[in-house]
């Protein structure tokens, strides 16, 4: 079949992948773009070590083919900081060991960055199932809930004018 | 000395920055000019002799650069965990679904999928040895040919066993049951291989042991080993199924066979399919005790079915036989452990090795004899537990024991033990609630007899920063920064002064394996003593240059302290001096565990002598129409010695007591007739985020006396162990019912209940 060009908007630069329609959006970030952070652990939905933010929706990107990504927006862990400066979430997952291997930490800050877009004071329960579907055998989760939730905490006070370094979620 | 600012501190873990951001580069992420995909074609039968292998038309196809099959390699075709027993690519015959015979190497995974398919295997289907307790009877069909199918048989015996059987006023006597797990690491295995330009194979892998990896490689290439380059780059987790070497000795097959790099990297189904598992054991255990509750003796026998391969087998059951007494005063304890070859998945190192086998049984024992004798389930573990020079039945002397009935006790206390019963039991006519509670020791280190040593390099620039180089693997337990964070403390400078490098065979010295929570104190004793050599070149310059006497000297935040106070020399100012003036600020040091030469006779072999103790509870409500259990709280309650980081440790706990969840109710590879029905994340269960309740934590730091960097003496075997017999007995606390077999599904639970 022949391939095609597809249009999308990566991280905010509009970039050109060459695809077949059997292509995921997967691949093409990681294989065209070299954007590795988004991984592969199982190809089939089960893991969300993929997941990206399709038109801010978090997605798993090795289920999505890459047409389907055609002029849409696409976010990955790799357009979380900006200018060098980490996202208040990048850097709560830091300082609070809400990861060990690492390997689930893109797809789970996505997740967790796509709930805090719609929601700046997130409870335990709403946490958890905005990570259901990403799998993470190192932890407990529980780390990733006192992230995320001090990473909302710290969000909410500079958007309310007396902190400095947050940035809010677009 | 004030309280240091970096050991016992949240630092996060080295690398976080590039993990977070998405730039950190494991196994899958690594390209390089002209990179190859590697793929292997496994056997469909579990078990059959392989007629014909015919792989000429695969290799006629456009994009193939590499087809091999055991005829091609040049070194030895096996692996070399313990014994040189399971080849890289099949022989004359498939033993197991995970038996490779060929080899592909192709300009993208199309092309090596089509040479996949032009691979010609004919072949013949034999019967094949499935169930262990047929395996071990004489006269049994032979897996090997000419070789008995028992690999291992070995007892144990202290104590007057039958006696004290004979006189003891109760006894419990059952049968388990535990299953094949899997350790479902979320990168799979993998490697990368490339001939560098001086000629040297260098293998990207994702591994626990660099230094071994690189001597099976060396020996299946047949070069030397100095020829031969091991990195580890970031890796995605392990715990235990990377400790044997995998893909990266076929991707260094194809590199240097094909000419050009070579990425393979499992798929998530082959990956089930083909690595080890933990152990399904089943064992029979008899416990008997005194009208008061005072443990006189424990017989078990273990049966386990090994796989077709030795693997860890013999180290799993070595440590299956070491804990079957459990944290337990008993003097006259036998334990039979017998491994069968058979042709189902290869039984190999996960996590604990043998010991939550073990604990599922032991805790499970102590339950019923609670209720056999009408005493409290903590009454019955603080009367038998043992403490600080208690003589264990394996004939070690436990050096520091205080945190076996203290963890007991904090656990207790924290879940409100002594009030359960003003909790509501049956909060509606189909529920039941229950607590359970469960207490382990598990040792760290190799054990004796074994040898447990690490190396490490450390160097102080003119400018004071500082770079570590230890060969033990971070997997993401976080060795290397809780190594960063010792090096930093001794030499008074800052975390983000010490660059520790990632294990590299060409550039870090051996630390042997990480695994049995050793790296923590093996690698760490390494680096304290580097550390405090180039630490004495500071001080002695700084007394030089101060007039003032060592005693009162030492180095924190970036300076020399006087007294425990900042004094203007700063460390990066003695750092030039120390090199101008030619004091050495390079160190080399292999720190070696001292285990006693010789090992009493009558002593339990391999032994290791320093303990990570725990108890963890469990409160649960089970659903009498469905089975269903859910975990509604569970306490744990560890001790790790000193914490090094506590974000390290409270992490390691987290995440064994989820994997200690799944591992209770859920984790099941089927398996029939050697074929395992379901290797997906999604059929083989594993608790996700809204699976798991609230772990309470907490942390006992008792510091180590002996051997122990700074008193810390490793975390991360401990925290799986006692979860599943804490679940256990909190349902049979719910349902007045007991369960015997893992795990315990709702389907168990049913057949209990209607029991
Ligand atoms: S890789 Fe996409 S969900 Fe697992
Ligand atoms: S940190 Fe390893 S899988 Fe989540």
């Amino acid at each position: 079949m022949a391939d095609r060009d597809i249009q999308m908007n990566v991280n905010g630069l509009a970039l050109k992948v060459n695809s077949g329609p059997g292509r995921t959006l997967l691949s093409a970030l990681r294989e065209d773009l070299g954007l590795i952070g988004a991984k592969d652990g199982c190809s089939q939905g089960d893991c969300g070590a993929c997941v990206v933010l399709l038109d801010g929706q978090a997605v798993n990107s090795c289920m999505v083919l890459a047409p389907q990504a055609q002029g849409r927006d696409i976010l990955t862990v790799e357009g979380l900081a900006e200018n060098g400066v980490l996202h208040p979430l990048q850097r709560a997952f830091g300082e609070t060991w809400a990861f060990q291997c690492g390997f689930c930490t893109p797809g789970m800050l996505m997740s967790c960055y796509a709930l805090l877009s719609s929601n700046d004071e997130p409870s335990r329960e709403e946490i958890l199932t905005a990570i259901s579907g990403n799998f993470c055998r190192c932890t407990g989760y529980q780390a990733v809930v006192k992230a995320v939730q001090q990473a909302a905490a710290e969000i909410r006070a500079s958007s309310s004018g007396d902190g400095e370094q947050g940035r809010a979620p677009a | 000395m004030s309280e240091s600012n970096v050991v016992g501190q949240w630092v996060p873990a080295t690398g976080a920055g590039d993990i977070v951001t998405g730039a950190a580069r494991y196994c899958p992420d690594i390209d390089l000019p002209g990179l190859l995909t590697g793929k292997l074609l496994y056997s469909p039968h579990a078990r059959a002799r392989i007629r014909k292998l015919d792989v000429s038309a695969a290799r006629q196809i456009p994009g193939v650069f590499a087809v091999l099959t055991q005829a091609d390699i040049p070194g030895e075709n096996n692996y070399l965990y313990s014994q040189a027993d399971q080849p890289l690519l099949a022989i004359d015959e498939v033993r197991f679904q995970g038996d490779a015979v060929a080899a592909v190497a192709a300009l993208d995974e199309a092309t090596a999928d089509a040479a996949l398919r032009a691979i010609q295997v004919e072949y013949e289907v034999l019967d094949g040895i499935f169930d262990p307790l047929v395996a071990m009877k004489a006269g049994a069909d032979q897996l090997v040919e000419g070789e008995d199918n028992i690999i291992m048989n070995q007892v144990y015996r202290t104590g007057e066993v039958e006696a004290a059987l004979a006189s003891a006023d109760v006894i419990v006597e059952n049968t388990y049951r535990t299953q094949w797990a899997e350790h479902a690491f979320l990168e799979t295995e993998g490697g990368v291989a490339l001939v560098d330009e001086e000629g040297v194979v260098t293998v990207y892998s994702s591994c626990q042991a660099p230094h071994r990896d690189r001597m099976q490689i060396a020996r299946t290439l047949a070069m030397p080993e100095s020829m031969v380059r091991v990195i580890t780059p970031y890796i995605g987790g392990a715990f235990g199924g990377k400790d044997e070497a995998h893909v990266q000795m076929h991707a260094a097959l194809l590199a240097v066979a094909a000419g050009r790099p070579v990425r393979l990297i499992r798929g998530r189904r082959e990956s089930i399919l083909t690595h080890v598992k933990r152990h399904p054991i089943i064992i029979h255990c008899i416990t008997a005790a005194t009208r008061e509750g005072r443990l006189l003796a424990v017989k078990a026998r273990a049966i386990a079915d090994a796989g077709p391969y030795h693997n860890a087998t013999h180290e799993v059951m070595n440590k299956f036989g070491e804990f079957i007494g459990g944290p337990y005063s008993v003097q006259n304890l036998e334990v039979e452990t017998i491994a069968v070859r058979t042709n189902n998945p290869i039984g190999g190192a996960f996590r604990g090795f043998g010991a939550p086998q073990a604990a599922f049984v032991y805790e499970s024992q102590m339950d019923d004899l609670a209720r056999k004798l009408e005493i409290d389930p903590l009454e019955l573990r603080l009367l038998n537990g043992v403490e600080t020079g208690t003589k264990m039945y394996t004939g070690v002397v436990v050096r520091e024991g205080q945190a076996m009935k203290a963890s007991l006790r904090k656990a207790a206390e924290k879940i409100g033990w002594e009030k359960r019963d003003q909790c509501e039991r049956q909060p509606a006519p189909h529920l039941r609630r229950g607590w359970g509670m469960a207490t382990i020791l598990k040792g760290s280190g190799m054990g004796r007899g074994l040898g447990d040593h690490a190396g490490v390099v450390l160097e102080m620039h003119r400018d004071g920063s500082v770079v570590l180089l230890s060969g033990a693997a971070d997997m993401g337990q976080g060795i290397i920064t809780i190594l960063a964070q010792m090096a930093a403390d001794r030499l008074g400078v800052p975390m983000s002064s010490v660059r520790a490098v990632r294990a590299d065979t060409s550039r870090t010295p051996d630390a042997g394996s990480s695994c049995a929570s050793r790296q923590c104190m093996v690698s760490g004793n390494a680096v304290l003593a580097a550390a405090n050599s180039i630490r004495d070149s500071l001080l002695s310059v700084a007394a030089g240059k101060t007039k003032i006497s060592r005693d009162r000297l030492d180095l924190r935040d970036g300076r020399l302290q006087v007294d425990s106070e900042p004094h203007a020399l700063t460390i990066e100012e003695l750092a030039r001096r120390a090199l101008f003036w030619g004091y050495p600020l390079h160190a080399e040091s292999k720190y070696h565990f001292e285990y006693p030469a010789d090992v009493p006779a009558g002593d339990y072999r391999f032994s290791q002598e320093v303990f990570q103790f725990c108890t963890q509870i469990a409160q649960v409500l089970v659903d009498v129409e469905t089975g269903q259990v859910t975990v509604e709280r569970l306490i744990a309650v560890h001790d790790a010695g000193k914490m090094i980081n506590p974000g390290g440790v409270y992490g390691q706990i987290e995440g064994g007591c989820a994997q200690g969840i799944g591992y209770a109710l859920t984790e099941e590879l089927i398996v029939n007739e050697g074929r395992t029905l379901n290797p997906s994340l999604e059929n083989y269960v594993i608790p996700m985020a809204l699976d798991i309740p609230e772990m309470e934590m907490d942390v006992l730091e008792i510091p180590e006396p002996v051997g122990a960097p700074l008193g810390a003496k490793g975390i991360a075997e401990s925290p799986i162990i006692p979860t599943a017999p804490a679940i256990r007995n909190a349902i049979l606390d719910a349902i007045g019912k007991p369960l015997y077999q893992l795990p315990m599904s709702a389907e168990r639970v049913l057949t209990a209940l209607d029991g």
